[in-house]
């Protein structure tokens, strides 16, 4: 088989084609390949970019990175790249690489208004020291934060987690992943209890209908697309499924193109619902047996501040909207209630709070949701005919209802970025969950995650301010105490209040809360939106912004102290990808200059700090948990002392350098030779990436997210293996008998996750009985109602904006744009709009133009042509520019249960430059 | 015949089969040798390369005109007529203004305003080399492709089923017929030599002989009203008959 995957390298048509015209030349070519090849290391890896996970193979010669490939073994890819993975190899050696520790200076002493100058690593670290000591002194464990990253290592991620929970009682670490996964995340805890997907990409092969829901995965996932393209090609009865808010590159494929509203997609899902309920398609066996119906509070807000003393005067009249809303013609009919009806929003505190019903509110619910109703209110294309349009959601409503057809709902950004992400993604797994056709080859709803390591670094690990490690919660004490426990913590160490999201981070950062940020491996003042406000915080307040970055990008621009960090191929790491596939690399280059790893960064700055200084009484503004004073977490010093700790040891030795971990040491056979800069630089013996995997670990068994030891994915023949491994062996499916073996026999299937599985029972509009009912072993059925989305276009703002990627680059381009082949391609964001919207505005393509909202302005410029086709009033524009910030003009209106932001829905008006 | 012959033939109709999918492939040899040739890519509305060498007056005003500037005027010694405006693509491409500076500039209509739509404008024909491009290996590039002006037209995706990696290919092809020649796609080629260039059209073009159509692009539906061809007319019978005729030579000559 192995031979077989690598054969078809050099049989494919274009070899073929090239050979018409020159053998002999091509041998020679071959041969000097060959030569030039002498010396050359390769190893395995994995690539740096997007949630789809290629393994790549890495060469080295003499210290130097020289080339990569595709992995002809990685069942990912099968020996392919994009042409982002093509050049995975110049990411690291870019001109501008950041090799020293850049501090904001004015006579020779730190100076928030001064110039970066570089300084040594040592005098990084005493003023980030001295900086972090006020703040906390000042603040407590709330006055410090890290904004962090789902394109960390596992190890990483593991680490910092673990400095600021456990060491320094903070939960305020977020990740970037908030703004990309989150809503997913919420929904994989309401529908099944725990986080991930049920399937895994073989899916493709087994699907007969793919269905892309807000995501252009010709664009965003091409390795995936081209199985999907593979599958739609060579199976007769395959089709694939498009729906979009705009013609993107996945409807050339598509055997069916829907173009919608934004927020119509609450809408589209719930007419399914309705059909396969009024076609007596629900599948009875599989919803009496594993299934429960459920709703919750529809006046949840929109994830904004609840005030507008911080809001631009442009923002107020939006911002307003997060205490009270009147409901739209639509929205009165989908949530039987009156058109014009102002809504108080009474539970933003708790929006996530949900209950039982029966079927026959779940029936009465989504009864409104008639084919004329949803068109009318779905159709995006002001062009596009009515009828042509109902006729089209009723081939949708048939692909799923089909009894014939295994069906796969793909969704990316288009439903997590969304203020009711959480709620459309639960309304995926309704649908899938009502057919019964979830948790079976070909069969099921499929979160396709954005970042690398999204599922292994920021959800697996629990990099967020609400989790802890493998599905536990900082709000659940039995969750903290397990952790408290596995970390050999004092109990109540942890704190039980939970710490800042992403966006309030930024937030506080604006109204003076954190005053102490550690940004890593992501550029949040370019990349979170409404950044305006970001912008001036960061440079205009008292506070103190490090980021530890490779290239010098916004947030770099915005900071008061720069750490140069190593890059991928610089350390050892593991990514974890979107079908649940850990992978593991080694160390194969040294980072240039100064250049350190964010794993050594961490740990290095942990040995500055002693147990004493924090786990003494700190105060914590507003924390109420039961067994804590208010306002106050507890001193665990004396408890610690028992232990066995003395009050001087250093987070470092209790955190990280323990008795257990220091039993892995560092050279290892495992390396094969391989460098560790990490265990090299702090020069005490042990091997911290392989440690600290082992020390995390204990968390994912037992649970159903069991992870393997770390030699076993080392093995020379593993490509990265699919959690959980039981007894070495990968679960495919989840929750299905004939694949999970944490299925209890004879069930057929199970839905084992353990949170939120105890609920009050209730009517669609309240709780009418507050005692838990236990729906363990079952999957929620969520009836969730379509809500208009916060912003919408109007006389002085009057074209929807969307912004996200583009294939060429990867996030806010800060790697992408120093490849100059990357950047020589797509050198600049572009406007697309449609040709008939730019002429009235006296635009043409490639003029240059103003893109203006309630909340910023930039310019670009516009393209009418070219891989996207706008329909009549929508416009969008990638973020990776940094030479146009369009997060400038985004809003951060958010899923208020997710706290995901919406990047896809905010209100503009374009004009001549 | 050989293993080795057989295969190479069994390559070659494969490869007829890709070119017949109604594209334009051609694979380019002349990769290193490109800059050194003696070829121009005029402005957009350029006239035939002879007519427009006699029309140009050298006066630099397209090259003014140009926003980007795409446009350079050639110097002395090289190939080209001194001072006759070309561009580059992979330098700077045309980005095909749809008010067409350039020719409005021109005096003499060496640029010529019959040109009313930029995108009829045929600069040059882009071209694919198959053995290095990166998407006709396999990989997810297609770059050219998204950054056509015209896509969908000019460059178009096709696809194939690989069955034994599962992945499909994405083969971009490109139409002469929507071709404009503006380089874009060769400015934005990732490849350290572009694997896609723009060309002179009879540089690259062939042509299928006149006494042939292709059978899938014509109606052929059999001529129910068949007009024979009129009879010559009768001349004068010969007074003798002539001392030579066809075929007597070989019939006459040499043995068997």
């Amino acid at each position: 088989m192995a031979l077989s995957r690598r054969d078809f390298l050099k049989t494919s048509i274009a070899a073929s084609t090239a050979a018409t015209v020159g053998l002999p030349v091509a041998q020679e070519a071959a041969a000097a390949v060959k030569a030039s090849e002498a010396g050359w290391q390769w190893d395995k890896a994995v690539c740096r970019f997007c949630g789809v996970g290629c393994g790549i193979m890495v060469a080295t010669k003499d210290g130097r990175l020289v080339a990569t490939k595709g992995d002809p073994d990685a069942p990912v890819n099968r020996g392919l790249n994009c042409i982002k993975g093509y050049f995975n190899g110049k990411i690291q050696s870019g001109k501008d690489r950041l090799t020293q520790p850049l501090m904001r200076m004015k006579d020779g002493k730190f100076d928030k208004k001064g110039a970066f100058v570089p300084v040594t690593w040592e005098q990084a670290f005493d003023e980030m020291e001295r900086q972090f000591r006020r703040v906390y002194a000042e603040k407590g464990p709330t006055g410090i934060a890290m904004l962090a990253s789902a394109q960390k290592t596992v190890q990483e991620g593991y680490a910092f987690n673990k400095l600021f929970k456990a060491g320094w009682r903070s939960n305020n670490i977020d990740p970037n992943a908030r703004n990309c996964m989150a809503s997913a995340v919420a929904a994989f805890y309401s529908v099944f209890g725990t986080d991930e997907p049920s399937g895994n990409y073989d899916d493709i092969e087994y699907a007969d209908t793919m269905v892309l829901w807000g995501a252009n995965m010709a664009e965003m996932h091409p390795i995936l697309w081209s199985r999907i393209t593979n599958r739609r090609l060579g199976h007769k009865d395959a089709r694939v499924i498009n729906i979009s808010t705009f013609r993107n590159m996945s409807s050339d494929i598509a055997d069916l193109e829907l173009i919608i509203k934004p927020n119509s997609d609450l809408a589209i899902q719930n007419y399914i619902a309705r059909e396969i309920i009024a076609r007596d398609a629900v599948n009875w066996d599989f919803v009496n047996k594993h299934c429960v119906f459920a709703t919750g509070p529809y006046d949840i807000g929109y994830g904004m501040r609840p005030t507008d003393k911080y809001a631009f005067a442009a923002e107020k009249d939006v911002q307003a909207k997060e205490l009270r809303v009147k409901l739209d013609k639509y929205e009165a009919i989908a949530q039987r209630r009156k058109e014009g009806e102002v809504v108080e929003q009474k539970n933003t505190a708790n929006p996530a709070a949900h209950w039982l019903i029966s079927f026959d509110d779940f029936k009465r619910a989504v009864e409104p949701y008639t084919l004329d109703f949803v068109a009318e209110l779905a159709k995006g294309d002001a062009d596009e005919p009515l009828d042509r349009f109902k006729a089209k959601l009723k081939q949708l409503a048939d692909h799923y209802i089909d009894p014939k057809r295994k069906v796969v709902s793909f969704w990316t950004m288009g439903f997590n970025q969304h203020v009711r992400g959480t709620w459309v993604n639960e309304q995926c797994y309704m649908n899938h969950l009502l057919l019964g056709k979830q948790s079976q080859p070909g069969n099921g709803a499929f979160s396709l995650t954005g970042q690398p390591s999204a599922c292994g670094t920021a959800r697996e690990v629990g990099v967020f301010c609400h989790r802890l490690p493998a599905d536990r919660l900082i709000a659940n004490p039995a969750h903290r105490a397990y952790t408290e426990k596995q970390w050999n913590l004092p109990a109540r160490t942890l704190n039980p209040q939970i710490g800042s999201f992403y966006a309030k981070i930024l937030r506080d950062l604006e109204d003076g809360r954190v005053k102490w940020l550690w940004v890593a491996v992501n550029n949040p003042f370019q990349s979170h939106p409404n950044i305006n406000h970001w912008l001036k915080a960061a440079r205009e307040m008292d506070n103190f912004i490090v980021v530890s970055d490779a290239y010098p990008g916004v947030s770099a621009k915005v900071a008061d102290l720069i750490l140069p960090s190593a890059m991928i191929f610089e350390k050892w790491g593991v990514y974890g990808n979107a079908e649940r596939r850990t992978q593991h690399w080694r160390q194969q280059v040294m980072a240039p200059g100064e250049a350190r790893p964010d794993l050594w960064q961490a740990l290095e700055f942990s040995k500055r700090f002693k147990i004493k200084e924090f786990w003494g009484e700190q105060k914590v503004p507003g924390l109420k948990a039961e067994g804590y004073e208010d306002g106050k977490l507890p001193n665990v010093l004396d408890e610690a002392v028992k232990m066995g700790y003395s009050p001087g040891a250093t987070l470092y030795e209790v955190l990280f350098a323990t008795p257990a971990n220091r039993k892995y040491r560092w050279p290892d056979p495992i390396a094969k030779g391989h460098p560790n800069s990490v265990a090299t630089l702090l020069g005490d013996g042990w091997f911290p990436e392989k440690a600290l995997w082992q020390e995390y670990v204990p968390f994912t068994r037992g649970d159903g997210k069991d992870l393997a030891d770390f030699d076993v994915y080392h093995g020379d023949k593993v490509r990265g293996l699919i959690w959980p491994v039981v007894d070495g062996k990968e679960v495919p499916w989840r929750f299905n008998e004939q694949y999970d073996p944490y299925v209890k026999k004879g069930a057929g299937f199970e839905f084992y996750g353990k949170l939120f599985k105890a609920i009050p029972r209730g009517d669609l509009d309240k709780v009418t009985d507050p005692k838990p009912v236990s729906v363990a072993g079952k999957a929620k059925i969520f009836f969730r109602p379509y809500a208009a989305p916060v912003e919408q276009p109007d006389a002085n703002y009057d074209l929807w904006f969307c912004t996200g990627r583009v294939l060429e680059h990867w996030h806010t381009g800060t790697m992408t744009r120093r490849v100059p082949e990357l950047h020589r391609a797509v050198p600049a964001a572009v406007l697309w709009m449609h040709p008939d919207d730019a002429k009235a505005r006296g635009l043409k393509r490639n003029d240059l133009a103003w893109v203006e909202s309630r909340r910023g302005k930039i310019q670009i410029r516009i393209e009418t042509g070219g891989r996207n086709a706008m329909p009549r009033g929508y416009t969008y524009a990638p973020f990776f520019d940094e030479g146009v910030l369009v997060n400038k003009i985004c809003i951060d209106a958010a899923c208020p249960i997710s706290k995901e932001s919406d990047y896809k829905k905010s209100a503009v008006r374009v004009y001549k430059a | 015949m050989d293993a080795k012959r057989r295969e190479f033939m069994v390559h070659v109709a494969q490869g007829t089969a890709v070119a017949a999918t109604g594209a334009m492939l051609w694979l380019y040899m002349l990769r290193q040798e490109a800059r050194a040739h003696p070829f121009a890519l005029r402005p957009p509305g350029a006239l035939p390369e002879q007519d427009f060498n006699a029309a140009c007056i050298k006066c630099g005003k397209c090259v003014n005109a140009c926003p980007y500037d795409t446009l350079e005027l050639a110097a002395a010694g090289g190939d080209l007529p001194i001072g006759t405006p070309f561009f580059i693509p992979r330098d700077v491409p045309c980005y095909l203004c749809p008010d067409i500076p350039c020719m409005t500039a021109c005096p003499t209509g060496a640029l010529s305003p019959e040109l009313k739509d930029i995108n009829d404008a045929r600069m040059g024909l882009a071209v694919i080399d198959l053995e290095n491009c990166l998407s006709w290996r396999g990989l997810r590039c297609e770059i050219c492709h998204r950054e056509c002006p015209l896509k969908g037209k000019a460059i178009t995706l096709e696809t194939h089923p690989r069955p034994i990696s599962k992945h499909a290919m994405f083969y971009p092809i490109v139409h002469s017929d929507a071709c404009t020649g503006c380089g874009i796609c060769e400015k934005a080629c990732p490849t350290d030599e572009a694997a896609i260039r723009v060309l002179p059209h009879k540089m690259v073009q062939g042509r299928i002989g006149e006494h042939y159509r292709l059978g899938w692009t014509f109606d052929t539906e059999i001529t129910q009203d068949f007009r024979p061809a009129q009879p010559a007319a009768p001349s004068a019978p010969p007074a003798a008959a002539p001392k030579r005729a066809p075929g007597m030579d070989y019939l006459n000559e040499g043995g068997l």
